[in-house]
């Protein structure tokens, strides 16, 4: 049997990946994409701040900003074919001193540079009017209207489940080692074979470089910066209406408090360089001055729980703005330093990816046919949607702290698309155990319910079987 | 005016929510559903299969199911609901229950909350590390053992020396499994001491003065690292971590409501009679002083469903108002958080709480310049301390505070 030959392979299931496979896989292409996790979103994709950005304070004139705002309009467009919600919370980002205060005339300015025209700086008064939670230190701030909350899992899971319905294939569990072009195609060497394709794609994060030394000596380096955050439980979210940013520093844009479309509020992140591109760890230090910084803000968290704590690596790199860029004669396009604002740029990636490879590799880059897009309608998680709870799917809650049903957890296990294969997988699909108890209540049952379905098991094995 | 669907709502069949049914229906009261969000009545006993209940209702020991399985047997005429979840709880009698055919509200003379607690899990506590499986709570390990059969670990780590960590030990043994270690932070076990020798006797030893530094593990756990007071550090290889004990009350329903909260831990508060500051809603039992033995919150909700089966009898009027008791410092909370007078009783009221760290010296109930009662303790963090028959005026605060041996 001849092997497969792919017309694109995408290295990398991160949320910038899922979207270029499914922009290829829409314009015909014969597109795999390889994961070295269980699932998509194993890396720097998985924890993020889920927010969907204007781009009102990227560089003007950067591509970064350009990604932004085209990844924001595309997502604007489909979200409602995909099922994928939107909070619209507006963000206001507040100056807490003089100095700060004195900024907010500048942070208006580059917004309207950046094309956000609606940004405007707005009183003390009309600032804690709207919101009565902020510590009255509050002096004003910018409110950017259409910053909006988004769910962080379920947009790359649809993008994904899109491509694949439109002919695309994955595998997870399958890291790429080594690779060779043959001036025609590459020959990629991963832990489950071979893998041809003619064009490849790197859109590996946080180990981009690695990746990318595969075709060429790469002309950036990854600096990951880890950022811890903190899940309040659900009673916190009323506190505050939109998105509270801090004025940005030259190195960090700070500490953010926002709902997040489950209905917690998250408060993060910390912004540490590290050496280790894989692991990112959260430490009591580091989580005691968020909650110190939040509460200083937000005096009302005090006496509120911590539902979860969770750290990510950001791919940074030396430079501010993204590194893309096709190596021409080798097939080859790089996808580099997406730092934290992929899940809002990820859209605005894929097509500028896409008009990059057929203006670099023009004889390739014509795929054949479309095929008429189907639009795979995503599971209802958001807080302010009707769950399949509220809409009574037949089956019984499970996980009580965020009111999964038996029938959400069964449905994202035999998905006919992207079925979770991993724990984690089933947590970002279901909302299952990511509750306040961690589990204490629902462990048994989805281990019951998982059992043999996936790996590693959530608890080891029956006892019978060992 | 009787548009009311039922008499009375429990919410929550653990020995408290079972108990106050029974007393409800003894005195008489007709209509009375048990709303369960599992598949299976009992709370947290249903897994809990060591002999540690039964001694005060019952004279002797029993396993958590037949604890649960003789008090259902003395608790005829109610309604058990099953896989029905409260939503939401409203003013009016009001809530909002959820089953597998979707959102019905249901609207009762009185809810009783009944709704148990849990431990705190590893986030809540801020430990520091990374996120890989194995990291449970002794809750989720009794039922991945005793419900589901599973085998989650082989060679865990017990955090905590409560009382429940020695019930998280019996669970290994039960299953077979020999933990590594035993880490406390404190210079004892905060369970009474003789527990120790169980510990000794399964050949585990017990790390004081130690606190978790990292957990290693990028998708299952494969060590803790450790840090022993003295500037010890330690990895432990393990594949299982258990976060046992630091309980608290699962009242997300009542914070969500209308119910008035404790501010510093946002349990709702109750009167003396447990009932809460919506005179038409009581809550009672481990959700409001986590946690208590299974005996204990029994003959709590007895008492519970005995005074609202008097409310509903008309045998005793309200009072609207109430006072609040308020607690110096090392104190962690009172029950009651308030207190209400009603024509009938008398009033007085018993007073329970816990230290916040290991105290001797007396404790102090007064009323303005009013000493109302005093007492000699010398107790633990995780021990109750109760003063009964406290004598009030009604309508002032109550003032409760600690005065240390010099």
């Amino acid at each position: 049997m001849p092997e497969a030959r792919w017309d694109v392979i995408v290295i990398g299931g991160g949320v910038v990946g899922c979207a270029i496979t499914r922009r290829f896989a829409l314009a015909g292409a014969k597109t795999l994409l390889l994961e070295r996790g269980r699932d998509i979103l194993s890396g720097a994709s998985k924890a993020n701040s889920a927010i969907l950005h204007t781009g009102f304070d990227a560089p003007p004139g950067s591509l970064e900003v350009a990604c932004m705002q085209a990844g924001y309009q595309e997502y604007m467009d489909i979200h409602t074919r995909l099922n994928l919600p939107i909070l619209k919370t507006a963000a206001l980002v507040v100056a807490w001193n003089e100095e700060q205060l004195g900024q907010l005339d500048g942070i208006v300015y580059k917004a309207h540079e950046n094309g956000v025209d609606d940004a405007k700086q707005i009183s003390r008064k009309e600032l804690l009017d709207r919101e009565g939670g902020l510590s009255s230190t509050a002096l004003g701030a910018v409110n950017v209207p259409r910053e909006y909350v988004i769910d962080p899992w379920s947009a790359p899971l649809a993008y994904l489940k899109q491509a694949v319905r439109a002919g695309a294939s994955y595998r997870f569990g399958t890291e790429v080692i080594s690779g060779a072009f043959d001036d025609e195609y590459w020959h990629l060497e991963t832990g489950q074979g071979q893998f041809v394709g003619r064009i490849v794609i790197n859109c590996t994060g946080t180990n981009g470089a690695n990746i990318e030394q595969i075709c060429r000596k790469p002309d950036f380096e990854i600096r990951p910066r880890k950022g811890q955050f903190l899940v309040y439980d659900k009673s916190a979210s009323s506190l505050i209406n939109a998105i509270i940013l801090p004025v940005p520093t030259p190195t960090t844009k700070g500490v953010v408090l926002t709902r997040t479309i489950f209905g917690n509020l998250l408060l993060g992140p910390t912004a540490e360089e590290q050496q280790d591109r894989n692991e990112a760890g959260v430490d009591r230090e580091m989580l005691e001055g968020l909650i110190a910084t939040g509460t200083e803000m937000l005096p009302g968290l005090a006496g509120h729980a911590v539902t979860a704590t969770y750290a990510g690596l950001r791919p940074a790199t030396q430079f501010k703005d993204y590194q893309i860029g096709a190596e021409p004669g080798k097939n080859w396009i790089g996808v580099n330093g997406i730092r934290s604002t992929g899940l809002t740029a990820a859209l605005g990636i894929a097509a500028f990816v896409e008009n990059l490879c057929s203006e670099t590799y023009p004889d390739i880059a014509d795929f054949g046919p479309a095929p008429a897009p189907e639009w795979p309608v995503m599971p209802v998680l958001a807080e302010h949607g009707e769950r399949a709870y509220q809409q009574g799917d037949g089956t019984e809650i499970v996980c009580h702290c965020e009111r999964v049903t038996r029938g959400e957890i069964e449905a994202a296990i035999s998905d006919g698309d992207v079925p979770a294969r991993n724990l984690g997988g089933l947590r970002r699909r279901t909302r299952v155990m990511m509750g306040r108890c961690n589990g204490f209540y629902c462990s048994a049952r989805v281990a019951e319910l998982t059992q043999g379905k996936i790996s590693p098991p959530l608890a080891g094995d029956k006892k019978d079987q060992t | 005016m009787s548009n009311y669907d039922i008499d009375v709502a429990i919410v929550g069949s653990g020995p408290s929510g079972i108990a106050a049914a029974t007393a409800l229906s003894t005195a008489g009261v007709k209509d009375i559903a048990v709303y369960e969000r599992e598949t299976e009545i009992g709370g947290v006993p249903r897994h809990t299969h060591h002999p540690s209940f039964g001694l005060r209702v019952f004279k002797r020991p029993m396993s958590g199911p037949k604890f649960i399985a003789a008090l259902v047997r003395r608790c005829p005429d109610v309604r058990f609901e099953t896989s029905t979840a409260i939503t939401e709880l409203r003013p009016g009698g009001v809530l909002e229950l959820a089953t597998a055919s979707g959102l019905r509200t249901v609207r009762a003379r009185h809810i009783i909350l009944a709704t148990g607690a849990r431990e705190i899990p590893r986030h809540g506590r801020l430990v520091p590390g990374l996120r890989p499986q194995g990291v449970i709570t002794t809750g989720a390990l009794q039922q991945l053992v005793y419900s589901a059969q599973l085998r989650p670990f082989e060679q865990p780590v017990i955090v905590g020396t409560e009382l429940v960590s020695f019930s998280a030990l019996w669970t290994l043994r039960h299953a077979g499994i020999k933990p590594v270690a035993m880490i406390e932070t404190g210079p004892r076990i905060s369970a009474y001491r003789p527990a120790t020798l169980f510990a000794k006797a399964m050949g585990v030893p017990i790390h004081y003065n130690t606190e978790i530094t990292d957990i290693s593990g990028i998708e299952t756990l494969t060590q803790i690292t450790t840090h022993t007071r003295g500037n010890k550090t330690a990895t432990i290889p393990c594949d299982g971590l258990i976060f046992t004990g630091c309980f608290t009350g699962e009242n997300t329903i009542a914070a969500a409501s209308h119910l008035g909260l404790n501010t510093s831990n946002r349990i709702p508060q109750v009167d003396q009679n447990w009932i809460t500051s919506d005179p038409c809603v009581s809550s009672i039992g481990n959700a409001i002083h986590p946690a208590d033995m299974g005996d204990q919150c029994y003959l709590e909700g007895a008492k519970a469903g005995a005074y609202v089966a008097g409310l509903l009898a008309g045998n005793t009027t309200l009072d609207k108002a109430f006072a609040e008791i308020r607690h110096g410092d090392g104190i962690k909370m009172t029950t009651p958080s308030i207190l209400r007078s009603d024509i009938f009783g008398e009033p007085h009221f018993d007073l329970s709480f816990h230290v916040t760290i290991p105290f001797r010296g007396m404790v102090r109930i007064s009323q303005g310049e009013q000493v109302i009662n005093e007492k000699s303790i010398n107790c633990l963090p995780m021990r109750r301390i109760t003063l009964r028959n406290n004598r009030f005026a009604t309508g002032y605060p109550i003032d409760v505070s600690l005065i240390g041996e010099s």
